[in-house]
């Protein structure tokens, strides 16, 4: 389903990423931890060419992301992004949001992009609040609606960039169980957190990315109980004994 | 000293003083509204990646933001013409003042606003398979109109008074209206005052219909 190979990124002198190469099947869950700074986050970007890189190829569902002749809007909406900070718009309702992509890049007929926003919304919990406005919203509630809003489109794979990271605490368990709910669905994922306990249970794979490599990747099990990089080791001491 | 206020003055001018307003209300509405429309563009312009559409973009800004509008009004209407061959009415250059005159200004309120957006948003719009284009249209747009509001009003308000500028090209307007009178009754203290009581008129109807839309557009969204 991704394809990546020898993938080079540098942001002017700074090499971020230092010739990545992953191959995500369908279906599969792949959780990238790190450190900051790592290039997790722009790995992730690079998978729906948020970001240009420098060198190397990233294909997805057998498209070229970065060759000349990919219609890039086309390639976009099958990969979903959810971002840290929500992104919502702002000046537009939750079932807005929603449906803007489908209505807009999908030509689906209002009447049926609402029926089905609905649905996606109800999915995430959030059907009673369709048309509130984001800035009503919690955190919590408005990362589940960028989440239907990722879905609407029936992306083939999603794409979560530290959806966590901005929430307040007691939000964060509401966002990870509709996270969960796609996995049970099959969906293929790549996911970017610092929530450990979700990489345990939900990964197919653990990747562990320092300073713009992939330093480890392996099962959650065998990731988790018996680390064989020194950094891993390192980086899930500091992350454990965190208050 | 013995001045002598006469009333009388002031009612025998209101009649021909309101064909100069309505000739300042006209061209301050198509001066705008085609300022907005150079605005629009050139300010787009601004934010564009592209040098070329910077550069030109920039350089209009800059060209008319540095010149006084004076030199620009007496330019085109006195200028232009020995190079084009034809003269354009004194309407129709006073328009067109007001329009390339305040599309530099509106121009860098739209770049601003347009700028002022968070970048997530157009990474979020361009995830889900929106074009650059449609981006701007559904996401950008709507969201930066909202914070022009305030410095648009600003510099329709400013623009409204530059109109009394264009007396120096002979547009009937209200200042060239009060000037005539003057010419005929020398009372200049009561046509001033009235000419000033109605610029403020026009003013402050002007910010009373830019807040009622800016509310309007807060409950909106």
């Amino acid at each position: 389903m991704i394809r990546i190979q020898n993938l080079h990124k540098n942001f002017g002198d700074l090499e971020v990423l230092k010739g990545i190469d992953l191959h995500i099947a369908a279906g599969e869950v792949v959780v990238i931890i790190g450190p900051s700074g790592s290039g997790k986050s722009t790995l992730l970007r690079c998978i729906n060419r948020l970001e240009e890189i420098t060198s190397g190829t990233v294909i997805v569902d057998g498209h070229d992301l970065y060759a000349r002749e990919t219609n890039l809007n086309l390639i976009r909406t099958e990969a979903g992004m959810v971002f840290q900070q929500f992104n919502l718009f702002p000046h537009m309702t939750a079932l807005r949001n929603v449906i803007l992509g489908p209505i807009k890049v999908r030509r689906t007929p209002r009447k049926e992009a609402e029926r089905q926003g609905l649905e996606l919304l109800e999915k995430v919990g959030l059907k009673d609040k369709a048309h509130v406005h984001p800035d009503q919203l919690s955190g919590g509630q408005k990362q589940r609606v960028a989440i239907a809003r990722a879905l609407a489109l029936k992306p083939k794979v999603m794409l979560f960039d530290e959806p966590t990271s901005a929430l307040d605490p007691e939000l964060v368990g509401e966002v990870l169980e509709v996270m969960r709910q796609v996995v049970r669905e099959g969906m293929t994922m790549v996911v970017v957190t610092h929530e450990m306990a979700f990489a345990r249970e939900a990964a197919d794979r653990v990747i562990f990315m320092d300073d713009g490599v992939i330093a480890e990747e392996n099962t959650p099990d065998e990731f988790f109980s018996n680390p064989r990089n020194p950094r891993t080791a390192e980086f899930l001491g500091k992350v454990r004994s965190r208050p | 000293m013995g001045f002598d206020f006469k009333y009388s003055v002031i009612w025998e001018s209101v009649p021909v003083l309101l064909t100069g307003v309505k000739l300042t209300i006209l061209i301050t509405f198509f001066g705008l509204l085609i300022g907005f429309f150079l605005g629009t563009v050139f300010g787009l312009g601004k934010t564009s990646r592209n040098r070329v559409i910077y550069g030109l973009a920039s350089a209009y800004v800059e060209s008319i933001r540095g010149t006084p509008l004076m030199v620009q009004v007496m330019f085109l209407y006195f200028g232009l013409p020995m190079v084009l061959g034809m003269r354009v009415p004194p309407f129709a250059a006073g328009i067109s003042a007001i329009a390339i005159n305040s599309g530099a200004y509106i121009a860098e309120i739209v770049r601003g606003a347009v700028q002022s957006i968070d970048r997530g948003q157009v990474e979020a719009g361009r995830s889900i398979g929106l074009t650059h284009v449609q981006c701007l249209l559904y996401i950008i747009w709507p969201q930066a109109f909202k914070r022009m509001i305030p410095p648009l009003g600003n510099q329709f308000i400013i623009s409204l008074k530059d109109t009394s500028l264009l007396v120096v090209i002979g547009v009937g307007e209200l200042t060239r209206t009060g000037q005539e009178i003057i010419a005929v009754n020398f009372r200049a203290f009561e046509v001033w005052l009235t000419v000033a009581l109605m610029y403020l008129a026009l003013t402050l109807t002007l910010s009373r219909v830019l807040n009622f839309t800016e509310r309007r557009l807060e409950i909106k969204t």
